[in-house]
């Protein structure tokens, strides 16, 4: 017996040393929220009342939607017909107003609330990322058709059965998409919200700068190619949205406005039919509520409030300051600085590059030629096998994906396009696929010590 | 790549999961998408022919990593494997030609990498025309994080001249040898990665056994397919604006005609109209000490922002002493 007892009493005591020395991703760092404010310059309200028109366009991007404004407490107007999210903030919550998904996801509620009958899919809980799904092809007799790509926001709910809603607009004319058909074939993908803050002066980046950039980068010896997203109408570099797709952030905020919570806007002026409805019968006249489009220019004033939403919206990204990393937390300066160094050794700057030089703005100082601790290219790369989601956006492929800038990771509860860890090592990890640019890279990460490792971690922890 | 298509193909045939569950739904057995398979690509390399070889079609095969078109062959260390596929070409005709690390048989203390990448020269952004030039460039372009181990100087490996450059970081304590040299007008670099030093010796040591000669390659000529040398031309009609550089590398056989076609990173669109027309393109035969030879050159269309720095016609294989 006793002979037993002390070899399991080594093995436990070895096994908690290797536990001490293993790395950890230290989680999400706390204190108070590192975002959220406004750049300096705004801050100081330089020019005169721009402070005005963030916090006017922070207030917008707080509200709820309904239908049509008809629903006490909810200040918004427009929601749907179909909607992912009834409020900017909703998804773009964590660490604060303008971040990503929160803790508790707020799609769970979305589904029943003001009398809505929704189900909630599968694949949306509580404690997991706020999602939008996609169907990367469409159903042929109920099987996902590789010759017909898909790749359009599946929104999750419809307005049927809520108070604001007509009683004709029900799910016969409405219908949901079969998200059980699309995760028993596996033809779904999810994306969750990017963060927006220092957008603004990722906005402002010249495409000279990013071709500078990659020419430099062209250099490694890492095996990193990448490439860029364009605008399909100028040509210019994109750089908004996962896979770089959107050119600015108007675009992105009119986009989402449209695509997440239904409401048409100027710059997507129609109510939005599914994936499949806009080429065959689009939307049922019964659920098209309201008079279109349903955010515009108020020409019944002279204040802030004659901008539209998505103006605002688009407003509000742009004068968030970028996150303010820490020097101490987690692990200590020594660890963090160490990490640093590492970080760039082993060859992850050459995508995530750590700062790249705004042009000179108009808008407001804080955003010219200011130096953006992006820790991105805005270059798009092949991940390879394991985070391909085939869907193609603009020249981006089903593989393609854009460095995702790492500033405000310490605070990021949800990891990669669609959430699908909270646990940064294996997000590091992910990177290593069949096809990626990042195997070497990654690689490299592992022939790093344990110690090393961490002090990489806590780095990422500390943006 | 042959047999994720095959799968790509087959994939409504196989792994029956569930039925149907929509109302009205034909009772048919549901196939789920594989999930190891990139079904939408964005721009991809293809070629006008499968017997030709290409940079990118180099295979492990019984441990041995070959390029039929670099004429490279090289026996893996022993409990080494190619764990996966490097990334399709860029469109700056950039290669991950593989990458080779331990395997779970692997015996040795140590651990490492290597990476065998290639750069298409009619194409790199980069400023140099040569490996060493190439190499010269990495080490003015260090940053600094890393030290240098020892600078750029010519060895001989395999009987071939190569640039090998050295140097690590210090905080990370891994350590890079590089060594790269000129096949086909591209720069094929040797990166070994690892914290051992003594490794890296022993696996550069190796490397000698490695066999590396394009004998019957054809002369690369940069610059070839000028108005002067071009006897009939069709241009191809791009439909789409796509915003992407489309590198294109063709082979002329000794009669002036258009052997081979490889576009190395195009939309598929984009790849047949260029290659459809290039087909059909006529050059004066060219002469090297009076006898007709083929010529391998490269032609860039769509966005030409990745500016070619070979842009005079050179006689690179003469030059890197084939």
């Amino acid at each position: 017996m006793t002979r037993r007892v002390v070899p399991l009493a080594l093995f436990l005591s070895l096994l908690f040393v290797l536990q001490a020395f293993a790395q950890v991703d230290p989680g999400v760092r706390g204190g108070g929220a590192a975002a959220g404010g406004p750049l300096s310059s705004v801050a100081a309200n330089n020019p005169v009342t721009i402070l005005n028109f963030f916090n006017d366009a922070k207030d917008r991007f707080q509200e709820i939607d309904s239908v049509s404004g008809t629903v006490a407490g909810e200040g918004g107007f427009g929601l749907g017909p179909r909607y992912n999210s009834r409020s900017c903030v909703a998804c773009h919550a964590q660490p604060a107003t303008g971040g990503s998904a929160p803790a508790v996801n707020p799609q769970v509620g979305d589904a029943t609330a003001d009398g809505a009958t929704n189900p909630v899919p599968s694949f949306i809980t509580s404690s997991g990322p706020v999602r939008e799904a996609r169907f990367p092809f469409f159903f042929t007799n109920n099987q996902p058709d590789p010759n017909r790509p898909n790749g359009g926001v599946e929104d999750l709910y419809t307005i049927t059965g809520r108070v604001d809603a007509p009683t004709a607009c029900n799910s016969t004319v409405l219908p949901r998409p079969s998200f059980t058909l699309a995760v028993n074939t596996g033809n779904i993908i999810f994306r969750i919200p990017t963060p927006t803050f220092g957008s603004g002066l990722m906005e402002n980046i010249d495409d000279a700068t990013l071709l500078t950039n990659f020419n430099n980068q062209q250099n490694n010896n890492v095996g990193v190619t990448g490439t860029f997203n364009h605008n399909g109408n100028d040509g210019t570099i994109s750089r908004f949205g996962w896979k770089a797709q959107n050119k600015s952030l108007e675009i992105f905020a009119g986009e989402a406005y449209n695509v997440e919570m239904g409401v048409s806007n100027e710059l997507f002026t129609q109510e939005r039919p599914l994936p499949g409805e806009d080429t065959t019968t689009g939307l049922a006249s019964v659920c098209r509520v309201n008079p279109t489009p349903e955010d515009h220019t108020n020409f019944n004033t002279t204040s802030i409030a004659t901008l539209s939403d998505t103006v605002q919206f688009a407003m509000f990204m742009r004068f968030l300051a970028p996150p303010t990393p820490s020097t101490t937390v987690p692990g200590g300066a020594t660890s963090i600085n160490n990490g640093r160094n590492l970080f760039t050794s082993i060859g992850c700057a050459v995508c995530h590059t750590a700062s790249l030089t705004t042009s000179p703005s108009r808008f407001t100082p804080s955003l010219g030629n200011a130096t953006a601790n992006l820790f991105s290219d805005l270059e798009i790369h092949h991940m390879g096998t394991g985070l391909n989601d085939n869907v193609s956006q603009g020249g981006a492929g089903g593989d393609q994906f854009r460095t995702a800038p790492l500033w405000g990771l310490g605070q990021r509860i949800f990891f990669l396009h669609d959430g699908r860890t909270k646990d940064l090592l294996v997000a590091i990890e992910a990177h290593d696929a069949s096809g990626s640019e990042a195997n070497s890279v990654e690689f490299n990460f592992d022939l790093l010590s344990a110690s090393q490792q961490q002090d990489v971690l806590n780095f990422l922890r500390s943006l | 790549m042959l047999r994720r298509t095959a799968q790509a193909l087959v994939f409504l045939s196989i792994l029956p999961i569930a039925r149907a569950q929509e109302a009205g739904a034909p009772d048919v057995p549901l196939r789920k998408l594989p999930t190891d398979v990139i079904l939408v690509k964005g721009a991809v390399p293809s070629a006008s022919d499968t017997s030709t070889p290409i940079p990118e079609g180099g295979v492990v095969r019984k441990d041995v990593y070959s390029n039929d078109y670099f004429g490279l062959s090289y026996a893996l260390p022993a409990g080494w494997f190619e764990k996966y596929k490097g990334p399709p070409p860029s469109d700056s005709g950039a290669y991950v030609l593989t990458m080779l690390r331990p395997g779970p048989t692997y015996k040795g203390a140590s651990r490492g990498t290597l990476l065998i990448t290639a750069q298409d020269m009619f194409f790199t952004p980069l400023p140099g025309q040569t490996a060493k030039e190439s190499i010269e460039f990495t080490k003015k372009t260090l940053q600094a994080d890393y030290k240098v181990e020892h600078a750029p100087s010519e060895v001989t490996v395999a009987n071939r001249s190569f640039t090998r450059f050295d140097y690590n970081s210090p905080v990370a304590g891994l350590h890079w040898y590089v060594l790269a040299t000129e096949v086909r007008c591209h720069t094929i670099r040797f990166v070994f990665t690892s914290p051992d030093p003594a490794l890296l010796d022993t696996l550069i040591r190796d490397l000698d056994a490695m066999k590396l000669a394009e004998a019957d390659a054809p002369l690369c000529m940069a610059g070839y397919a000028e108005k002067a040398n071009i006897t009939y031309k069709v241009d191809p009609i791009l439909t789409e604006q796509k915003f992407n550089a489309i590198p294109v590398r063709i082979i002329i056989d000794k009669s002036g005609k258009v052997r081979h076609v490889h576009v190395i990173s195009a939309f598929p669109a984009q790849a047949k109209a260029i290659t459809d027309a290039v087909m059909t393109w006529r050059f004066k035969p060219y002469l090297r000490d009076g006898h007709a030879v083929e010529v391998e050159t490269g032609i860039l269309f769509g966005a030409q922002r990745a500016k070619p720095v070979m842009t005079a016609a050179t006689d690179n294989a003469k030059r890197s002493g084939d």
